[in-house]
């Protein structure tokens, strides 16, 4: 049942929205910007509001004739504020019902857009109460209705016992006093709905709260022409309490429920409005559940980064989630903006118009990262609007300042970047170094970002491989070399207090370097322990420097682990892999950050066993595991593992 | 379409909407009475008789209490509950028994009532029991000519004599 009316709503809003491009433009299309629009809205009552609140005056005959004032004497101002105060708030509502309507049947509502829908139920109270409130203000005969419609529905809650009706039973009942009250009330309702409204949008990665210009200015003066061909006037003259309404013109988007409250009873009306709050608020968590997209993660380009999606999340809510630059506009598969290339796995494509991704881009591979959820892993790449990452990733020259043997497989390299710039980036970073043919080569940051006059590199021979080679044989001091940087999602991250386990692989101490010189800098005081695997002793090839940080730093804890040590290392160490020495150390990870780099081979055993040891997917980014044959398969050499906060 | 063709129909999009919030923003009106009929309100709050007058202690009660808590007359708190009937030419239009509010049924009991009635020229009966018996011990009796839309309003205050009609 419910399936069947969200699909026919998104059939209705599909035929509306490509309707409405052909009209608009599928970047100025209104139905892509309902909750921009409301938004909008909501200023234009406050502005308005504002003007008429200069005029208002607190009394019983002084509430009635200041807002006549404003409407006849003052009507090419006063009452033009008054009209379109009025209508903004009924297209309030409308283009509330319409938004609110949009997610429904979208069904972008659930999952973690339960914030989002449980402050929007929160609005709609709001948004009633302020409106209702507002009707009561100009004591003519609706606002007369409107506070004995309203007394005789709340005298119904057992708070008020019956006694609330008092107050309005005749002349005299009511005094000056009340206007001041419900004024304030006036001010303190919006207020509230505005703060709501913040909290609402909080947490919608890139949300539009502004409309573009061409559409707030067109439904502004649609409003103004609108008040000027249809003022709002006060009804029926000052209220009386010793007569009757009998007929008045009531506003339907605001006051239905008054109509309903004499045809049915004070408790039905509440019966039906509690329990209509309580489903709205349950939605998210009712059925239809729909598959779950839970869990996958997307390689994406050019930020090399890995993220997760959440269940039901578009992929570009997930990339703009985590800061990246993605192009976008509609949202809602009308522009084409957000069109990016799918590399490996597949998508749901979700619904989109045609016109922004004819079949035939579809076939090659395209799609609208505003639409799509993922099915598998996947691997996307995507033109950005600037430089992915908070730290603009640039390309560099550097000269090669000194090549130092570190082991007889591994050379340090010391880099001066020309012009002295070092590029700030974050500990646990890396660089792309450009080979002549324009491919790439990533190697880690080994020094810490306050490290500003150098940058150093820990490079492992490759057999056969082009660029390592190079580095050993033919790469002299003096030589320069080209990079782009600093890259990546793998670093320390501070924001968390638990303590932190450092694996690395070979080569995959640099970045752990890195991070643990930086960690001391800051002075955190984080417990932090690093488990160095490798084959034999020598391939620990700066071994010394972990146990001086550990001599030096109670808070660190060095723990070398070879997995075949020769007769003549002498290793009277632990042995094994590096894993499998953390799961004895540590039987519950739970309470643990950890960072992995090493090997594709290394990475891929620890995962399940660490996860098996209650490793939280929060405090590590798993994706670089499923995501390994495929890295695998490129150059990709070292696999980099990183806590999330 | 071309250029100016679709700035008019964004146009008439803009207009329609706006049209539809105009339109809605007062209409269709609502028929809260019928245009024959008038209103009557029934509406007091009266704090009835308490259930059991106060009665003096006996001197026995009165030794084994605190010297200090020695009052010789005991009131319990309770009230009865109110019944109202409210006749209009012979017949019953509305009646109720109100119970005492709050948690020791202590406080008044408060009735709300509104009945919409033909217009016109009508006799109106109301008593009120506030006593543990059930007793009608207030009554009133009047004749009104209630005009269309008018409101007449029925309240009760034991002060000024029972049943006030305005
Ligand atoms: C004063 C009224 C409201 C205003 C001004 C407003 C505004 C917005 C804005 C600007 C956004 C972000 C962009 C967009 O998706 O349009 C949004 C998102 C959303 N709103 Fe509202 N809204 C209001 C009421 C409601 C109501 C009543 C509901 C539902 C009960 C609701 C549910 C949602 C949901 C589910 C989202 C999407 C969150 C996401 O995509 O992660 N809103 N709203
Ligand atoms: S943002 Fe417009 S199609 Fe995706």
């Amino acid at each position: 049942m419910l399936r069947m009316i969200q699909h026919a709503g998104r059939w209705f809003f599909h035929r509306a929205d490509a309707l409405f491009n052909q009209v608009f433009g599928d970047r100025l299309n209104p139905l892509y910007y309902l909750g921009a629009i409301t938004y909008w809205l909501l200023w234009v009552v406050v502005a308005t509001g504002l003007y008429l609140y200069i005029f208002f005056r607190t009394g019983i005959e002084e509430a009635y004739s200041s807002v006549e004032y404003l409407t006849v004497q003052q009507w090419w101002l006063g009452g033009v504020m008054r009209s379109v105060h009025r209508y903004a708030s009924d297209a309030l509502v409308l283009a509330m019902l319409l938004h609110l309507t949009r997610h429904f049947v979208f069904d972008n509502y659930r999952s973690f857009r339960w914030f989002s829908w449980i402050t929007g139920v929160m609005l709609i109270w709001l948004t009633y109460a302020s409106g209702i409130n507002g009707y009561m203000l100009p004591w003519d005969k609706l606002a007369q209705f409107v506070v004995i419609a309203t007394a005789e529905w709340f005298d119904w809650l057992p708070a008020f016992g019956g006694t609330l009706i008092r107050n309005f039973i005749a002349e005299g009942a009511v005094n000056d006093r009340l206007w001041s009250l419900l004024s304030f009330i006036h001010i303190g309702l919006p207020l509230a709905l505005l703060a709501v409204l913040w909290i609402h949008t909080q947490r919608v990665a890139g949300a539009h709260t502004v409309p573009p210009w061409p559409i707030a200015i067109g439904t502004t003066v649609a409003l103004i022409a609108l008040a000027l061909v249809r003022p709002v006037t006060s009804q029926g003259g000052p209220a009386d309490l010793s007569a009757a309404i009998t007929t008045i013109d009531l506003d339907w988007f605001y006051l239905p429920a008054y109509a309903l409250l004499y045809r049915w009873s004070p408790a039905e009306l509440w019966w039906l409005i509690g329990g209509g709050t309580l489903l709205f608020l349950a939605a998210p968590w009712l059925p239809p559940r729909r598959r779950s997209t839970a869990g996958f993660h997307v390689l994406v380009h050019p930020d090399n980064r890995i993220i997760p999606v959440r269940e039901g999340e578009h992929l570009l809510e997930a990339a703009l989630r985590e800061g990246m630059p993605v192009p976008f506009e509609c949202r809602n598969g009308g522009c084409g903006m957000c069109k990016g290339t799918l590399l490996y796995g597949s998508v749901d494509y979700g619904l989109y118009q045609d016109s922004a991704l004819p079949a035939e881009e579809r076939a090659t591979g395209k799609l609208l990262l505003c639409c799509a959820t993922p099915l598998t892993d996947l691997e996307i790449e995507y033109v950005p609007t600037g430089m992915p990452g908070n730290v603009p990733v640039r390309v560099f020259t550097a000269r090669v300042a000194k090549m130092a043997r570190l082991a007889h497989d591994v050379m340090q390299l010391t880099l001066k970047v020309q012009g002295d710039q070092v590029p700030s980036f974050y500990a646990g970073q890396y660089i792309n170094i450009f080979l002549p043919d324009g491919e790439k080569r990533s190697f880690s940051f080994a020094t810490a970002p306050h490290q500003r006059d150098h940058i150093e590199l820990q490079i492992r021979l490759v057999p056969g491989g082009r660029f390592t080679t190079r580095v050993f044989n033919e790469m002299k001091e003096g030589d320069t070399l080209q990079f782009e940087g600093p890259l990546g999602s793998f670093f320390l991250r501070e924001d968390s207090s638990k303590p932190i386990i450092f694996v690395a692989g070979a080569t995959g101490f640099a970045p752990v370097k890195s991070m643990v010189e930086h960690a001391f800098y800051t002075g955190m005081k984080r417990r932090m322990y690093l488990y160095w695997g490798a084959r034999r002793l020598h391939d620990l090839y700066l071994a010394d420097l972990p146990r001086q940080w550990a001599r030096e730093h109670d808070n660190f804890v060095f723990v070398p682990v070879l997995s075949e040590p020769a007769p003549e290392d002498r290793w009277g160490g632990r042995t094994g892999l590096v894993h499998q020495a953390i799961l004895a150390d540590f039987p519950d990870l739970s309470e643990h950050q950890i960072y992995a780099c090493g090997s594709v081979a290394m990475v891929e055993t620890a995962h399940p066993a660490f996860v098996a040891h209650g490793m939280s997917e929060h405090d590590c980014f798993s994706d670089a595991f499923k995501l390994a044959p495929q890295l695998r398969a490129k150059s990709a050499e070292m696999v980099r593992l990183g806590g999330a906060p | 379409m071309n250029a100016p063709a679709r700035y008019f129909v964004q146009g008439l999009l803009y207009a329609a909407f706006v049209a539809a919030v105009g339109y809605f923003s007062s209409a269709p009106a609502y028929q809260h009475l019928k245009p024959d009929q008038a209103l009557v309100r029934l509406s007091f709050s009266h704090g009835a008789q308490r259930k059991q007058p106060c009665r003096e202690r006996t001197p026995e009660e009165l030794a084994k209490l605190a010297p200090n808590m020695r009052a010789p007359t005991v009131c319990p708190r309770e009230r009865a509950a109110v019944t109202v009937e409210l006749e209009m030419d012979g017949k019953l239009l509305y009646r109720i028994i109100a119970p005492p509010s709050g948690l020791a049924k202590d406080g008044a009991s408060t009735v709300y009532r509104r009945l919409a009635v033909e217009a016109g020229r009508h006799d109106f009966r109301a008593r009120l029991s506030d006593n543990a018996r059930g007793e009608f011990n207030y009554s009133a009796q009047r004749t009104v000519e209630v005009a269309t839309g008018r409101v007449l309003l029925i309240d009760f205050n034991a002060a000024q004599g029972g049943f006030v009609f305005r």
